[in-house]
């Protein structure tokens, strides 16, 4: 039975996880989080994380310029790691992303990349 | 029952989490509601304002109705709906905890932003969704103290946030930018839908709602709530009616002011063939000339006595002519329904 915190523990298990965590977009909050976070402040992550979905949503030369053409997930790198967000579409109201936290050297981009392309789905669908 | 003493909702709520108790936190008040705690820690919250589960799954045709209503029976008496639903295949436990985590963060911003309100705390209750998921106290009075700061950041007036929406006539801009869910809020504001009624239309979160209402009201594409209005809940926006230029009293008193002929009983029909700014229907000139020439007031009180056009005889059953049928509905009771419905709503939700 997957759940929440099911979903998230998973998401460590993708090589190179550092942390992990579930952040409404709207309002920047943590829904659920585990592992680390940058800076230690999972709240501070998923303030940066809304911030970054929203601007990537609202100043949108990216998306929305065909229809139902929807934010897939985002990726940010920096020298030190990989940062992975994933919208979760969930057919009621709710505006979720998936974020996980990659170790730049242990970390594969195009594997953490599908794995959290599964989660995020399995997490919505039964 | 607790005492009511502690000045806010949310110093209630931390006392009774630190206490491990498990209970009903309920707020009375404009938006009012309750927090359901077990064991210390925060399983559910429900507010008039916000959409709860059931709202969210079945209004977003997630579920449907009637898969929601059958969870309903089913599970309300021991309190495992949440866990029905799962288990009958309907929606993934990830789904569940999402939509529950989503609504109680919700609501509790409603229940527990407001200051000033009676708050009791009714210990042993539960709530028929079941414990989903298990929040602490502390992160939820956190949180909702956040949100009160995120809002006050985009626009500060909290006054947007209960009063009728009415968009502005006239664009302020030649060109406005607007994402998808504000275009939704402003296509539904009628003038007098709520932030709280809108977001149940949608099934959109309410906090979310007033969010992006405020956003509109900083692009000046809402009007700002007078202050009058927020005062007195009592106070109802009339409609304006549609579909009536010309109110049909004013017409009337035209009439009496402007025609030099004066009115003789039995001549009546006779001058409303002559007179062509008579407000009468068409067909009423149609009625046959030998039948009963209808009572007519004596020209005295001819401005107390008729407030609308006489009518035509017409048949039981029979419809009213299009043009007074649209002028007949009188404003005042439509308002009045409304209040009436509303409460009834309020009612019918306190028993469910």
């Amino acid at each position: 039975m997957p759940g929440v915190d099911h979903c998230l523990q998973e998401a460590m298990t993708i090589p190179g996880a550092v942390g992990a965590s579930i952040v409404d977009y709207t309002t920047g909050f943590p829904v659920a989080t585990t592992g680390a976070a940058p800076n230690e402040d999972h709240e501070a992550a998923a303030t940066g994380t809304a911030d970054v979905v929203q601007a990537a949503n609202s100043r949108s030369l990216f998306v929305s310029t065909i229809p139902h053409d929807l934010l897939e997930d985002l990726i940010i790198t920096t020298a030190g790691g990989y940062h992975l967000l994933r919208i979760v579409h969930t057919e009621f109201d709710s505006r979720l992303v998936l974020y996980v936290w990659l170790d730049r050297v242990r970390g594969n981009l195009a594997v953490a990349r599908r794995k959290m392309q599964r989660l995020a789905d399995e997490l919505i669908t039964t | 029952m607790a005492s009511t003493k502690p000045a806010t909702p949310g110093d209630l709520l931390t006392q009774v989490a630190g206490e491990r108790q498990t209970g009903a936190l309920v707020v009375s008040g404009q938006p009012g509601g309750a927090v359901y705690v077990f064991e210390g820690r925060v399983i559910y919250a429900e507010s008039p304002a916000a959409p709860g589960v059931g709202e969210l799954l079945t209004s977003s045709g997630r579920l449907a109705g009637r898969t929601w209503q059958s969870a309903l029976d089913l599970g309300t008496s021991t309190a495992r709906v949440g866990r029905l639903l799962v288990e009958q295949g309907h929606l993934t436990q990830g789904e569940l905890e999402l939509c529950v985590l989503g609504s109680t963060y919700d609501a509790a911003y409603f229940v527990l932003a407001q200051p000033a309100a009676t708050i009791e705390f009714l210990p042993g209750a539960t709530h028929w969704l079941g414990a989903v998921v298990h929040i602490d106290a502390s992160a939820i009075v956190r949180e909702v103290h956040r949100r009160v700061k995120l809002l006050d950041d985009i626009f500060p007036n909290p006054r947007i946030d209960i009063a009728p929406v009415i968009p502005v006539t006239r664009a302020p801009r030649e060109r406005i930018t607007l994402t998808a869910p504000q275009w939704e809020l402003l296509a539904h504001a009628d003038g007098q839908r709520t932030p709280a009624d809108l977001a149940l239309l949608l099934g959109r979160a309410g906090y979310a709602t007033i969010q992006e209402l405020r956003r509109l009201a900083a692009l000046s594409m809402i009007e700002l709530p007078r202050v009058r209005a927020a005062e007195s809940p009592e106070f109802v926006r009339l409609p304006h009616p549609r579909g009536a230029a010309v109110p049909i009293d004013h017409s009337v008193a035209e009439i009496t002011g402007a025609s030099p002929v004066p009115v003789i009983s039995g001549l009546d029909q006779a001058a409303s063939r002559s007179a062509p700014p008579r407000p009468e229907p068409a067909h009423a000139r149609a009625a046959p000339p030998n039948a009963d020439p209808p009572p007519v007031p004596p020209p005295g009180d001819h401005n107390a006595g008729l407030n609308r056009p006489r009518l035509a005889r017409r048949k039981p059953g029979a419809k009213l002519p299009k043009e007074i049928a649209a002028t007949e509905s009188p404003p005042v009771h439509q308002g009045t329904d409304e209040v009436l419905l509303k409460r009834i709503r309020t009612a019918l939700r306190a028993l469910r």
